[in-house]
C-alpha cells in the first residue's frame, strides 16, 4: 500500500472541473459533499437502496453512494446544484414548490434528479410510468402523492416552455 | 470500507493478470451495485488488496444479434437490456426480468452479468460486522446455519445445499436459465445449466477467483417468442424477489414440444422445474394443463415452518408465466 493513498482527479461538476484529491475506495456521495462542496446530494441509506443520493452521471440517474469516485474522471456529473441558473430555479424545482413536493426534504434532491432523467427520457409519462421510475427513491415522509403531481406538474411546465422557445 | 489499490483495465487479459499478481483478495468491478455493498458490509471478512475497474475495457458494452443468438457483453447494464427493441421482439422473458429488477437506478449501474454472479441475500449471512458483530453461519465456515432455528421466512422450500439454505436472489437468471443461455468467460464457455453452484462456498457460481464473464449468448427461439417472466416481492420496486419464474417454451401445431421452466428465490441455485418440462411435451397449452405444470413443480417441496406460503407462490407463478408465454 502506498504511502500516500491519496490520488489527484479531475471531476467535472455541472459543468465545472475540479481537482480533488481522493482515496480509491471513497465513494463519490462522499466525494461530492466533503470535497466538491456540494452537500445538496444526500446520503442515508448509503447501500443504494433509498435514491437520496442520486446524481446524474452522463445523463443517466445513479445512486452516488454506490460508486466509486475514482472511477468519475472525464465524466458528466450533474448534481442538484447544477438545477437552478442565476438564482432561477428549474421548472421542475418550481412544481417541487408549488405543489408541496417537499415534507422535510431529504429525499428532494434525489427525487428531483430522477424526475429530470425521467422527463430527459420520456418527456409526457403517465402516472404509472411516473411511479415506476421514482420506484427507486423512498420518502419517509410519505408525501408521494403530492411528489407525483409536482412531476406531472413539471412535465407541463417542461413541455411549455420548450413550445415557447 | 477499507484502503484498496484501484486499477483500471483495458484488456480482459491485463484484467485476468491483475488477479492472478494480486498478493491479497482482488476483486472486479462493473456496475459495483453488489460489490460496494458486499465492501460496505465487511462480507468476506477480508479487505481487497485491489479493485480491478472493468468498465474501462472498450467493446464489452454491446447487445448484438447475430446467427446464433443475442450477444450480451459484459459491461451491458439491465437498463439496456430491458429498454433494447431487439430483446423485448425476441426474448421478452429476459426483457421482462431485466426490467423488474431493482429499482431503475440500479439498473442503470448494475450489469446483467454482475446480476447473475451476485451474492445471496440471507440475512444472517449478509448480517454487518458493524452493528454487534458479524454472524458465524455455515457459509461464512461456520459450524451451523442460523436461519434453519431462526428466522426463515425468505429461504429455500427445496432442502438445503452444504447445510445452508440461502436462496439465489438474482431475477435475470431464471431467464436466462429458461433461454438455455450460454456464459462465455475468459477461460472457457459455460453451459447456464452448469454455471450456478451453491456448493463452492461463500459464492453463488463455478467462476475461479480470476475467472471473468465476457459474454452471455441467449440462442434464438425457434418457434417464435414464446417466453415470459414473473415476479413476487413484497414492494413492485427495488426489492428482492419472493419468488420469482421464467419459462421458455416451443409450439409447433398448437402442441408444445419443447419447454423449459425455471424459478428462482426458491433455493440456493435457480431450480429447472424438470418434471413440469417433460409433462408438457406434447400436451396443448390449456389453463388445466399449466396448473398441472404448476402443481408439479413444488411436487418435491420440503418448505420450513414459516415459508410454507412460498409452496403456494412458487406453484401459482409457474402456471401463470406459462399462461403468459402464450399471451
Amino acid at each position: 500500500m502506498n504511502d500516500n493513498p491519496k490520488r489527484l482527479i479531475q471531476l467535472t461538476v455541472n459543468g465545472e472541473i475540479q481537482t480533488v484529491p481522493v482515496e480509491s475506495h471513497w465513494t463519490l456521495s462522499k466525494v461530492l459533499r466533503n470535497d466538491c462542496g456540494h452537500t445538496g446530494t444526500k446520503e442515508a441509506c448509503d447501500e443504494g437502496a433509498c435514491g437520496a443520493c442520486t446524481v446524474l452521471i452522463d445523463g443517466l440517474a445513479v445512486p452516488a453512494c454506490m460508486i466509486l469516485a475514482v472511477e468519475q474522471e472525464g465524466k458528466d456529473i450533474e448534481t442538484i446544484e447544477g438545477l437552478s441558473v442565476d438564482g432561477k430555479l428549474h421548472p421542475i424545482q418550481e412544481a417541487w414548490l408549488e405543489e408541496y413536493g417537499s415534507q422535510c426534504g431529504f429525499c428532494s434532491p434525489g427525487m428531483i434528479m430522477t424526475t429530470k432523467y425521467l422527463l430527459s427520457k420520456n418527456p409526457n409519462p403517465t402516472d404509472d410510468e411516473i411511479k415506476e421510475a421514482i420506484g427507486g427513491n423512498l420518502c419517509i415522509c410519505s408525501n408521494y402523492e403530492h411528489i407525483i403531481n409536482a412531476v406531472r406538474s413539471a412535465a407541463q411546465k417542461m413541455s411549455k416552455e420548450q413550445t415557447h422557445v | 470500507m477499507k484502503r484498496f489499490n484501484h486499477f483500471n483495465a483495458t484488456t480482459m487479459e491485463e484484467a485476468v493478470n491483475l488477479l492472478n499478481e494480486s498478493e491479497g483478495p482482488a476483486y472486479v468491478i462493473a456496475g459495483g451495485s453488489d460489490l460496494m455493498g458486499c465492501l460496505k458490509d465487511n462480507l468476506w471478512m477480508e479487505a481487497p488488496e485491489r479493485v480491478i475497474n472493468l468498465k474501462t475495457i472498450p467493446g464489452l458494452k454491446e447487445i448484438n444479434v447475430k446467427d446464433d443468438g443475442l450477444h450480451i457483453g459484459a459491461m451491458v447494464t439491465l437498463t439496456e437490456v430491458a429498454e433494447s427493441d431487439a430483446v423485448k421482439e425476441q426474448w421478452p422473458g429476459l426483457a421482462e426480468a431485466a426490467r423488474r429488477t431493482a429499482s431503475p437506478l440500479l439498473r442503470n449501474m448494475g450489469t446483467v452479468a454482475g446480476n447473475i454472479c451476485q451474492e445471496n441475500r440471507c440475512w444472517y449471512y449478509r448480517y454487518p460486522d458493524k452493528i454487534g458483530g458479524r454472524i458465524d453461519c455455515v457459509r461464512k465456515g461456520g459450524k451451523r446455519c442460523l436461519a434453519v432455528p431462526g428466522d426463515h421466512r425468505l429461504h429455500s422450500i427445496f432442502g438445503q445445499v452444504k447445510k445452508c439454505i440461502a436462496v439465489n436472489p438474482s431475477d435475470t437468471a431464471p431467464a436466462f436459465v429458461a433461454l438455455n443461455a450460454t456464459i462465455k468467460t475468459t477461460k472457457r464457455d459455460i453451459p447456464i445449466d452448469e454455471f450456478f453452484s451453491a456448493e463452492m462456498g461463500a459464492q453463488s457460481t463455478i467462476l475461479d477467483r480470476n475467472e471473468i464473464v465476457t459474454e452471455i449468448v441467449v440462442p434464438t427461439p425457434k418457434a417464435g417468442p414464446t417466453s415470459a417472466f414473473n415476479k413476487i416481492a413484497y414492494r413492485k420496486s427495488i426489492d428482492f424477489a419472493l419468488v420469482n419464474c421464467a419459462a421458455s417454451i416451443t409450439i409447433e401445431d398448437g402442441k408444445v414440444t419443447a419447454a423449459r421452466i425455471c424459478l428462482n428465490g426458491v433455493h440456493n441455485n435457480p431450480r429447472r422445474c424438470e418434471t413440469s418440462e417433460q409433462m408438457l411435451v406434447g400436451k396443448q397449452l390449456t389453463e388445466a394443463v399449466a396448473k398441472e405444470a404448476g402443481e408439479l413443480a413444488v411436487a418435491e417441496a420440503k418448505p420450513l415452518l414459516q415459508n410454507i406460503y412460498k409452496v403456494q407462490m412458487a406453484k401459482t407463478i409457474v402456471s401463470d408465466t406459462l399462461l403468459d408465454c402464450i399471451k
